[in-house]
């Protein structure tokens, strides 16, 4: 696998780790203030930003140390380009959706913080449909 | 890159060959392009830009439609 491969595998990886993080932190506090799961969920993205830079270091170590040759990120050529535009085009509808349900959940009087998490699940997902779409176009062009 | 099999055929392995087995990382680094990106046009899994293609020709130093092919539909 190339580096831009890896790359998308712990992107993958930091969701599922930052959303079950989430998920924990909701199921031990259900009650919380909008303003606390908003403060929590920016949190979130933070751990999530630091959470992804330590796994690609240690992903390049490994995989330097497995190969026996620096592994390193590649200049994006045109097919990465490309394959980055239809993944991104992936990502934005499913964030669209996201965008469009919270607005939903707030239109019919539901709790804003379930619309909170409902906007950043959405957008975890549509990160995660990013990465697993580079994954599927690298691999079947 | 696009929907369906790709329709452009190409003879990089064969050109490679010919040219006392090039590597496909030295071929990359002449044409300007990634490892991976050979590796998917000599699989037919991606088809270059018009740029590439004539650059992938000028490596091997031989015409354009000596590297690619063009199948039309049905063929």
């Amino acid at each position: 696998m190339s580096f831009k491969e890896w790359e998308a595998v712990v992107n993958i990886i930091a969701a599922i780790v930052i959303g079950a993080w989430v998920i924990f932190e909701a199921l031990a506090n259900p009650s919380a203030t909008v303003a606390a799961v908003a403060g929590r969920l920016l949190w979130a993205i933070l751990y999530g930003v630091l959470f992804t830079i330590a796994a690609m270091i240690v992903m390049s170590i490994l995989v330097s140390i497995a190969r026996r040759e620096g592994f390193r990120d590649e200049k994006a050529d045109e097919r990465d380009k490309l394959v980055g535009l239809r993944a991104m085009r992936n990502g934005y509808v499913v964030a669209s959706i996201a965008g469009v349900a919270s607005l939903f959940y707030l239109a019919f009087a539901a709790d804003p913080a379930e619309a909170a998490y409902v906007l950043f699940f959405g957008l975890m997902l549509a990160g995660v449909v990013d990465a697993a779409s580079r994954l599927v176009y690298y691999r079947i062009g | 890159m696009g929907k369906g099999q790709a329709r452009i055929d190409n003879t990089i392995r064969t050109l490679r060959f010919n040219a006392g087995e090039m590597t496909q990382a030295a071929l990359a680094e002449k044409v300007g392009v990634t490892r991976q990106t050979i590796v998917a046009m000599e699989q037919g899994r991606y088809s270059p830009s018009l740029e590439v293609a004539f650059r992938v020709a000028r490596a091997f130093d031989v015409p354009l439609e000596q590297v690619f092919q063009y199948r039309g539909e049905g063929e």
